[in-house]
């Protein structure tokens, strides 16, 4: 299995078939979710914006690659010599867009650097988008309550999908557009490449969450999320961090958008769905446990795992159902949120508290901290400064037991 | 005809969801939650409907009481399983938010799966249908126009006496504006939970079952007309039922007129993003006054008295 994986990962014209194909798809897919729940849980977990409209970013970050991307790599390669039919209006754009993908391709196959620049310039602009929609999205309601977000949110979803079914010049409207393969040059599987991308791509977004998380910053997100009024009467701009952190996570999220445009090569709305890009990296969040990275990773694993053995053994399972199984997914869906959320708030990982340098937190916060001088020993060499109080606190418990 | 057949479109969809929005404004106002499942309700609704028209031959008209107490019963049942419970354990906005959330895409599956049932048992389009030739006429009228604008008007008019003038109307107001306070003067607040749960699943069921009668239904309609209906609400206000009905109406008939009027001056391209304009209304409420048409009532009516004159000079020299 593994070694089929690897094979087909080096060699080309290794077929990855059976579970191997499973676990490829598995592993994309997580990256995927994993990017997007992450994301979430920056904006929920830990800054309580509850953003419902993490379809939108996702959508933001496929029709980057169908929208610019593509015309990019046309115009580049058109001025390069190669004769590629027109696509400027609406018509050619969709209909002639196989036949110049297929020699957009024969064009990429011996220019690796190409290529890769062209995957960096995807994931560089769905960046700037993301966050560009990310602002947008926060004008209206992020100084509102959190239910009227999550409204806008929620029905701005549906609006992006309606802009990519309704204008084909985004997406090639209900028909969708092929996008170049910027992969051609590599011999290998082009698919586990990606899924190997998105892996890595979801890795070093966990670093940047965690360290975000464990610098100042995330200590102030995180009492955002438990005093909002607190925060600003200390002096804080509530709404402008809000809004910073929206836009940051709306960025990331458009990344899992972007590989999902190159691990399918096409891109079309209904790929972009509400339900699947909104209500399952929820489900992902709020089972692995809000407000702590490892449960994210661990509900997206347990989340993604089920719905693709589901998906891929669909065959079987229809024989036991007398409907579609695609309805028996909704109710799944909806009864496991319902449940996890009222046997498991907190998740099947519950939060940790913060890393601070130099503090030890956990007793700050477990232990009833009295300051009481007078119990106090008297000559402590440097009991200055927090570490000074932390130690004279621990030898006054000494001195109670 | 007297009216356009158009104007009768709008008519009928305006006060469909002036019912709904009233229904999802006073289960705001009851139990703080935006229920996102209230459009599903009347996703119920439709299938009553069809059912009554297609499976039982019989005029789906006979099928609107059921399909009221069906709605209540379905509505009651949610709250008593999880808003209820999760009320009790101390969940917050979102976490009653996300559950709603989750109702409506479980109860979306099982309308889906009831259609799919009836399309393979009985052989019908019960995927995508409409029951115009269910109905009756009336001189020119279709049976519809005159059952929807008089139901919405009877709803509206003896819900308004229901919360002014009887008891467990103003119980209603006094747990809506404070639980703790109303338990103390000896109102039972899970008897005044349960009621109005009922009448909001009711009355949204019943607005539901009057959607095929003039417009295309599939199972996910239910879903896909929560947009508007919190477009409404919003609109009136999100705390007010009076709101609530103002907004309805003018959201259900921009809705089609706007878009009819933009397919007449532009082209027939704008009836696709016919279900934008729910949105650009919400976005507009939001971003021009976030308390809707009860705000600006408020305001209004504060200038007037001379209580607020400093912050709203503008406006009273827009009525000299």
């Amino acid at each position: 299995m593994i070694q089929d994986i690897a094979l087909g990962l080096l060699i080309s014209g290794v077929a990855v078939e059976g579970t191997s194909r499973l676990i490829v798809d598995i592993a994309m897919y997580f990256g995927l979710f994993v990017i997007v729940a992450m994301a979430l849980n920056f904006q929920y977990g830990n800054a309580g914006i509850p953003n419902m409209g993490c379809a939108v970013q996702v959508i933001v970050g496929g029709f980057t690659v169908s929208a610019l991307t593509t015309r990019l790599i046309f115009s580049i390669v058109k001025s390069s010599g190669v004769e590629l039919m027109p696509w400027a209006d609406d018509f050619d754009w969709v209909y002639n867009n196989p036949a110049n993908v297929a020699m957009t391709n024969t064009y990429i196959a011996d220019k690796p650097m190409f290529g890769v620049s062209m995957l960096l310039f995807s994931l560089a602009v769905a960046l700037i988008l993301g966050a560009v929609i990310g602002w947008i999205i926060a004008l209206p309601a992020i100084r509102l309550r959190a239910t009227y977000l999550m409204i806008v949110l929620i029905t701005m979803a549906d609006a992006s999908q309606i802009f990519g079914r309704n204008v084909p010049a985004i997406s090639g409207g209900t028909l969708g557009v092929f996008i170049p393969d910027i992969f051609k040059w590599y011999q290998g599987d082009r698919t586990i490449l990606t899924a190997i991308i998105a892996l890595l791509i979801g890795l070093v977004s966990f670093f940047i969450f965690r360290t975000m998380l464990n610098s100042p910053y995330g200590r102030l997100m995180r009492s955002i999320r438990e005093n909002e009024i607190t925060v600003g009467s200390v002096g804080k701009n509530v709404v402008g961090i809000r809004r910073n952190i929206l836009m940051f996570a709306s960025g990331i999220t458009a990344l899992s958008g972007t590989l999902l445009a190159f691990y399918f090569s096409y891109v079309v709305e209904a790929n972009y769905q509400r339900a699947f890009w909104t209500y399952w990296p929820w489900l992902m969040l709020i089972l692995g446990g809000p407000g702590n990275n490892a449960g994210t990773f661990l509900g997206c694993a347990l989340v993604v795992a089920m719905r693709r053995v589901i998906i891929v053994n669909k065959w079987f399972l229809q024989a036991v159902f007398f409907f579609p199984i695609a309805y028996f997914e909704s109710i799944l869906l909806g009864v496991l949120l319902i449940v996890v959320i009222m046997f498991r708030p907190n998740g099947l990982i519950p939060e940790k508290l913060l890393y601070i340098p130099g503090v030890n937190y956990r007793k700050l916060v477990d232990e009833e901290a009295v300051v009481d001088w007078r119990g106090a020993p008297k000559a402590r060499g440097a009991s200055s400064g927090i570490s000074g109080i932390f130690r004279t606190l621990g030898g006054r418990k000494e001195a109670d037991d | 005809m007297l009216i356009p057949a158009i104007w009768i479109a709008a008519l009928v969809f305006a006060s469909e969801l002036t019912l709904l929005s009233i229904g999802f404004t006073l289960t705001y106002l009851t139990a703080k939650v935006p229920n996102f499942a209230h459009g599903t309700y009347a996703g119920v609704g439709i299938y009553v409907s069809y059912t009554f028209a297609k499976i039982l031959h019989m005029s789906p008209y006979i099928g609107f009481p059921l399909a009221f107490v069906l709605g209540g019963i379905f509505s009651v049942i949610i709250y008593k399983l999880v808003i209820g419970v999760l009320q009790s354990l101390g969940g917050g906005a979102i976490v009653l938010t996300i559950s709603t959330l989750a109702i409506q895409i479980f109860l979306t599956g099982f309308i889906q799966i009831y259609a799919y049932y009836l399309r393979a048992r009985f052989n019908t389009y019960a995927m995508a249908f409409l029951l115009k030739q269910d109905d009756f006429s009336v001189g020119d009228f279709p049976g519809i126009f005159i059952v929807s604008l008089s139901l919405t008007a009877l709803s509206v008019v003896s819900l308004h006496f229901m919360l002014t003038r009887t008891k467990i109307g103003v119980a209603m107001r006094a747990t809506a504006e404070d639980p703790e306070l109303a338990s103390v003067l000896g109102i039972n607040i899970n008897n005044v939970q349960l009621f109005s749960w009922f009448l909001t699943g009711g009355m949204a069921c019943l607005a539901g079952a009057m959607i095929p009668m003039w417009f295309m239904s599939t199972p996910q309609s239910g879903a896909a007309i929560i947009t508007s209906i919190m477009a409404g609400s919003l609109l009136g206000g999100f705390e007010s039922v009076y709101g609530a009905v103002i907004g309805g109406a003018i959201v259900g008939i921009s809705e089609i007129m706007l878009t009819t009027w933009g397919q007449a001056i532009l082209g027939p391209w704008v009836g696709e993003w016919r279900p934008i304009v729910p949105m650009i209304f919400l976005v507009a409420v939001l971003l021009i006054e976030p308390e809707g048409l009860e705000g600006a009532w408020n305001r209004f009516k504060a200038s007037e008295r001379g209580e607020k004159l400093l912050k709203s000079v503008g406006l009273m020299k827009a009525e000299a």
